[in-house]
């Protein structure tokens, strides 16, 4: 399983436009950390989608989390004052272990 | 309009300077601009009086401050109340920046743009530090401000940069007025109007004038190890940083190089560099205080302007607005003009003037005396000349209506 986190927006947008989004593999991880990210994810997709942003927020940040798995391909995608409590544990590990 | 001895239609103080005096600060202009609405038999009962004397009952909170704790985690409604409008200051530095802050910023809008708070009716301040973890960012989340911490590794906490602060509560005026979309063009003056008051509030704390301005945002937000000069420069767009770690400014400072794209709500924070350095422009070429006239012409164009104002509708504006504040040709007109012309947009009213100019047979020489004069030049002479035959036509009907 390969997740690819894309980071977007904010007071730094012109930063996150420049860096290139974190790769992580679950093969180069060891098993713990392997299950831990996936149990993550199941959550996260399996989530409820998250309440529908104001549409006022300005500076937030906003998080394109892709997966993928075999033949499929799942993109979640969230930002800062729309978050479900999944997806944001999903992308705290994800900001932790990518070196952000 | 108390007088006794004034009968007629035109003395009646009209609702929307009524409305204005039921917010003045004296008790005693408040209950006489009260009395008048009540005593005054024919609005008595209409539905624009009751508007009136419902907006009399409110009080302004004349924008009180609270800052809240996140502890670190994500939640606004949990948060810990650190710091109150009266209250003493807080062990918490975080706390105190952002309490400051806030209160630089409506003192600025008060003073400067007699402007009650982000909404002209006292809205309370509310401000959220210590959100999340290492959260490399602050942002407005329409109705309160939220505070990172920074990473410790790019960003320190973004409670140090009063620009940051500004820039966010900006956020809140233009939502209360022209409501600029946050997409596009539209949604890169909205940033941009966040940054020009950012940086005019930060400029009128610390009494520089435009020359002594840096025009930088965020520069206290990056850690020391990070060579970058801030987050964006209004002074030179694309300048703000350049090396391996955080790559190079994206910013554009002229039409030629606008970046169509989807990301970042179709660039934002990106083309915003363009009416920022308009407006940098604009300061340093009228000289002093960017407050003064630049920040009153910008203003003004802000509340002029609605959702899906483009850079081109708002440069025209800022040119009228300059016209019909300072004077039509005047030196703060003039500065718009040259302004937005170097960044690429040239304004429509004044491009349509020239053409006329261009269109007049006699040559241009003959007046000029032989100057060589630019195009702005020649429109000024077209209008003056304009001016001149409307004066003598009337002087010439004037005297074909006297009786022989």
């Amino acid at each position: 399983m390969k997740v690819i986190l894309a980071q977007h927006g904010g007071q730094a947008a012109g930063i996150n436009l420049n860096r290139p989004p974190k790769v992580i593999e679950s093969a180069a991880l060891d098993e713990p950390k392997a299950a831990e990210l996936k149990g993550l994810v199941a959550a996260a997709t399996s989530a409820p989608s998250s309440a529908a942003s104001s549409g006022k927020a300005r500076d937030e940040m906003s998080y394109t989390i892709t997966i993928q798995d075999q033949a499929r391909e799942t993109v979640l995608s969230q930002s800062d004052t729309s978050m479900s409590d999944d997806f944001a544990k999903l992308l705290a590990w994800l900001q932790r272990y990518s070196g952000k | 309009m108390f007088s006794n001895h004034c009968r007629c239609i035109n003395c009646i103080t009209p609702p929307h300077l009524l409305k204005k005096l039921l917010e003045n600060p004296d008790g005693r202009i408040r209950d006489a601009a009260l009395r008048t609405l009540l005593t005054t038999a024919h609005l008595r009962g209409e539905r624009s009086v009751r508007g009136l004397l419902a907006s009399a009952a409110l009080v302004s909170s004349h924008g009180r401050r609270t800052i809240s704790d996140c502890a670190n985690t994500r939640s606004l409604p949990s948060a810990t109340i650190r710091r109150t409008e009266d209250g003493p200051a807080s062990t918490d530095d975080s706390v105190n920046r952002a309490f400051v802050g806030l209160g630089l910023t409506r003192e600025f809008y008060r003073e400067i743009l007699d402007r009650d708070s982000l909404d002209g009716n006292g809205m309370r301040l509310n401000g959220y530090v210590h959100y999340h973890t290492g959260y490399n960012n602050a942002f407005w989340d329409g109705s309160s401000m939220v505070f990172g911490d920074g990473d410790g590794m790019l960003f320190t906490d973004f409670t140090k940069s009063l620009d940051v602060i500004a820039h966010e509560l900006t956020h809140g005026v233009t939502e209360f007025t022209a409501r600029l979309e946050y997409l596009n063009q539209s949604g890169a003056l909205n940033e941009s109007m966040s940054d020009v008051f950012g940086s005019l509030v930060k400029q009128w704390a610390g009494k520089q004038t435009a020359d002594q301005a840096d025009w930088l945002i965020g520069a206290e937000v990056f850690t020391p190890g990070i060579g970058a000069d801030a987050l964006r420069s209004m002074k030179e767009p694309g300048k703000a940083y350049n090396n391996d770690i955080l790559g190079r400014d994206p910013q554009p400072d002229h039409m030629n190089k606008y970046m169509n794209m989807t990301d970042d709500n179709g660039g934002v924070h990106i083309n915003s560099g363009i009416p920022n350095k308009a407006f940098y422009l604009t300061s340093v070429g009228i000289g002093g205080y960017a407050w003064e006239a630049p920040g009153h012409i910008w203003y003004e164009a802000l509340l002029a302007s609605n959702l899906t104002t483009n850079f081109q509708e708002f440069a025209d504006t800022t040119y009228l607005k300059a016209g019909q504040m300072y004077g039509s040709q005047s030196a703060e007109q003039q500065a718009v003009l040259s302004a937005w012309k170097e960044v690429g947009i040239r304004i429509s009213g004044a491009r349509t003037l020239a053409g006329t100019a261009a269109r007049v047979r006699r040559p241009m020489a003959d007046i000029s005396n032989g100057r060589d004069e630019d195009q702005a030049d020649v429109a000024r002479r077209v209008e003056q000349l304009t001016g001149q035959l409307a004066t003598l036509s009337k002087q010439v009907a004037s005297l074909r209506s006297k009786p022989h």
